[in-house]
This record gives C-alpha cells, structure tokens and sequence, in this order.
C-alpha cells in the first residue's frame, strides 16, 4: 500500500479523519499570560489536563489519556535531561519543542502502521516579563505555533478554537484579577462544551469557580516566586 | 512509570571528568553542622582550602536540594557539588514525573547510593565527601525535621541531636554536647533567633582552633550560612535577620 504515493496520503487522511473523530468530546485547556505568570487552566477528573514539566515550564493537554501522560513524559524527560547537563536556564522551549517534541509527534503521526498520538497540547514557558513568555500550540502531527497575544486554547476544533481565543483575547482587561481570568476561561469552557455561539456569548454576571462532577484544574507559573521552582496549583476562589 | 533519574542518565551522553591527577592539593569544603532547634537548624561557613591555601571564602555549602531537604556538604567540594546537583534534578524529576515527592527515607537513601558509587574517589583518599542531610517529610504538617550524617562509604546515621562534619566540627560538637547536657535552654528548646546566635558563635570558637573555618565577623556583616527545616518547607535566614538577631544578644 505504502509504495503508492496516492495510498499513502489516503491513509495520512484517514488518520486526520479517526483523530478527530477520536477528539470529539474533549474539552478546552487555556493559557493565559498575566502579569504575576502564566495562568494554564483545565477542566478533567483528578491530575489529567494541566502539568508541570520543569522550573518554569507547564503542559497542558486534551486527548486520549495515554498519549497525554507518554507527551507529558516525553517532555519531563528531555527538560530535565537539558537542565542536568546544562542549567536550568538551557530548558526552553523553542528547543524542547523543536528537537524533542515536534519530531516525535510527526513521526508517530506519518508511521501508518503504528498508532498516532490523539493528543492536542499547548506548552508553556515563564519570561521575566508577560512579553518574553511563550505560549506554543502543539498539534498531533507535530505542526506548532508560538502564539504572541497572551491567550491561546486548546480544542478539539480549530474554529473553535480560533472564535473562542477572540472572545477571551476581547474580555480581559490589564487591571483583571487572577481569579477573574480564571473564572471567564471556566464561562468560556461552559460555552465551548455547551456549543453555544460564542459571537452572542455574554460574560455572566457571576463567574463560575466550579464545574459540577468534574475537577477544575488551575496552575500558576508565577512571575513573582523566586524560583527555582516556579509552577504552583493555584486554588481560585 | 520511570521516575527514577539515574535510569534515564545512561541514555544521554554525558561528559566524563578527566582521569589526570592534579597538580595542586585537593580542594577541601570544611566546617558543616547541624542541630535541632524548635525547628531544625542548619549552618556552614563559607571557606574552601586548598591545603594551607583559603581557596575561596564565598563558598555556598548548604545545598537546597529540594523545597523540604538540604545537604551540607565537607570534603571535595568537585563531588559533593555533583551530588547535590544530582541530587535536585532527581527529586524534582520524581515529583513531576510521579505527581508525589520523594519520601524523606528515599531521599536520604538517595545520598547514601551517590557516596556508595564514589567508591572509587573515597578509596583513593581524593574526592571524598562527608555530607550531612536534613529534611522533613513533604506534604506532611505534623512532620519532624530529621538530619542524618554519613560516613563517605554511604553509611547513614540519624542524629537525635546534632551533627557536624569537617575540620572544624570537632569544637562544635564538643560545645554542642556540652549545652545538650547543662546548658540553659539546651539547643533543643531555642528559638529560631537563639539558635541563630548559638551557630554563628559555634562558627567563631571553631575558627579559633582550626584555619580551615572561615568563622564568621559580625562587625563586617559576615555571618554564617544558616538555613530552617521546618514542615512548611526551608527558610534561609539573612544577614540582615542575622545581624538583627545577634545586636539583640549583644543588649
């Protein structure tokens, strides 16, 4: 099958086709850049959406369990692989991403015969100030984007996703609260799972802390931590 | 599941440390020690010496290893500041990759495995290192700060009340026991502050009898390394709360 070109991308198609098929019902993961750190929240059922991965680094992700957790390994390995060789300061992320992660995401996704990683991701990096953070998308194909607005989601669809970022990117202001932008990612996630159209989305009156039956998951890589540890669980109330 | 730092080192190239005997004497980290206080305290100077030679007088000795456990380290500073470093990037890597940290068994079992590998340089008479470990279990409120000393094979001894490591320890030690016995408080029972005073002036007798201990100078605003275990994780005590704290002493 494979010796034919045309067979080839038939079956690189029908992957796209199960992946996406396998995607659907997987909720949003946000991050957010802010003043005091990167916000990175997620909705999911115990320590499954939002992870640490080095001193100022955070993982989010939506998918199938497995591929999350083998991503999340993948790149806890090569963190602190770079930081015991080099220093700490060596981790980043553009050479996480591109060396370690990208690669290993494409090649699982073009071996036909092996199954792919059913996993969306966004990667999270902590500068000295909201400007010098980095917010890198990471799809299963190993395709990424470094997203320089200060907001980025993750779903399991693009247009979605791309309305869903507008509408956040509009509603934050500079002088929002912590727990204010956590709480208008949990109102869009409610919209989102909802399937509401998010061009007639409102802020609610009074938004939410909790999702009924599920854990939210919020973490803070805080700006204002001297370090070296710098990802905390934040507790928005 | 892999948490296990040291499995995942094999993998990656590392770069080995030459096997040239050096021209110069061996470093040496001298004077560590640490004591229970309502807390748990722990302290160094700041001196490495190359035989006669002060080698360096800014010398951190008091490793952070993580945010509930510490290594204060006397021997070859080349090891023992390897160690350390091993040490941090694998309970980090634990508690990241295991979503739990470290025990405080597994911790000071870890240090114990690091001298039993440094056989070689022991045995040799030229890398050796007599670390002292404290910590306190994460996660745990009612928990008490433990320290432990080794003996550079990896041998582990907890220390009920004490214990000091380096050419300098012997006085701290004498002094230590004595205040276990007759002193008024005992160690055991200072405040943080007390205890503060009690280690830089430890510090200072020992630098009178051993040239290998940087002692500390108050009127220069030198003091020592002192660093709290405590459940809620470890505090460094500045040389500004330092110097508060021995100008309350002095009135």
């Amino acid at each position: 099958m494979t010796e034919e070109p045309y067979r080839w991308l038939e079956a690189i198609g029908n992957r796209r086709e199960y992946i996406s098929e396998q995607m659907k019902g997987a909720t949003p993961v946000f991050a957010v850049s802010r003043p005091e750190g990167i916000l990175m929240l997620g909705v999911g059922i115990g320590h499954s959406k939002v992870f640490e991965v080095y001193d100022r680094h955070g993982f989010a992700a939506l998918g199938h369990p497995v591929d999350i957790e083998k991503l999340r390994q993948a790149a806890i390995e090569a963190a602190h692989v770079e930081g015991f060789n080099r220093s700490s300061k060596d981790v980043t992320l553009r050479r996480l991403i591109s060396f370690a992660l990208s690669t290993t995401l494409k090649s699982s996704f073009e071996q036909i015969f092996s199954p792919p990683f059913i996993v969306e991701a966004i990667f999270t990096e902590l500068g000295e100030t909201p400007a010098q953070d980095s917010l890198v998308r990471l799809h299963y194909d190993g395709h990424h984007h470094y997203e320089t607005s200060g907001v980025l989601i993750a779903a399991a669809d693009r247009k979605v996703e791309a309305e869903a970022s507008a509408w956040l990117r509009d509603k934050l202001k500079p002088e929002d609260s912590l727990a204010r932008v956590a709480g208008l990612c949990l109102a869009l996630w409610q919209a989102m799972v909802d399937g509401r159209t998010l061009g007639e989305f409102r802020v609610p009156d009074s938004l939410p802390t909790t999702v009924s039956g599920k854990t939210v998951e919020t973490a803070l890589i805080d700006r204002r931590l001297p370090g070296p540890v710098q990802y905390r669980p934040l507790e928005i109330k | 599941m892999n948490g296990d730092f040291l499995a995942l080192l094999p993998k990656t190239v590392i770069p080995q440390a030459g096997s040239n005997a050096p021209s110069v004497p061996p470093l040496h980290a001298t004077t560590v020690f640490a004591f229970h206080c309502a807390d748990g305290v722990i302290a160094g100077d700041h001196r490495a010496t190359a035989g006669n030679i002060v080698f360096s007088d800014k010398t951190e000795k008091i490793l952070e290893l993580d945010s509930h456990s510490l290594m204060a380290i006397a021997g070859s500073p080349a090891t023992a500041f390897e160690m350390g470093r091993m040490l941090q990037t694998s309970f980090e890597y634990y508690r990241r990759s295991q979503f739990q940290p470290m025990s405080l068994p597994a911790k000071i079992r870890a240090l114990s495995q690091l001298l039993r590998n440094n056989l070689a340089g022991t045995i040799q008479g030229f890398g050796v290192v007599a670390p002292i470990f404290a910590g306190v279990e994460a996660n745990d409120p009612s928990a008490k700060p433990q320290i432990y000393f080794y003996d550079p094979l990896g041998a582990q001894f907890e220390a009920t009340n004490y214990a000091g490591s380096g050419s300098g320890s012997g006085s701290i030690k004498s002094v230590l026991s004595f205040l276990e016995r007759w002193g008024q408080p005992k160690p055991a029972e200072m405040s943080v502050s007390q205890a503060t005073v009690l280690a830089n002036r430890l510090l200072m007798t020992a630098a009178e009898f051993d040239t290998a201990t940087g002692g500390v100078h108050p009127e220069k605003k030198l003091f020592a390394t002192i660093k709290l275990v405590a459940p809620a994780g470890i505090r460094s005590i500045s040389v500004a709360e330092q110097e508060q704290f021995w100008k309350e002493s002095m009135q």
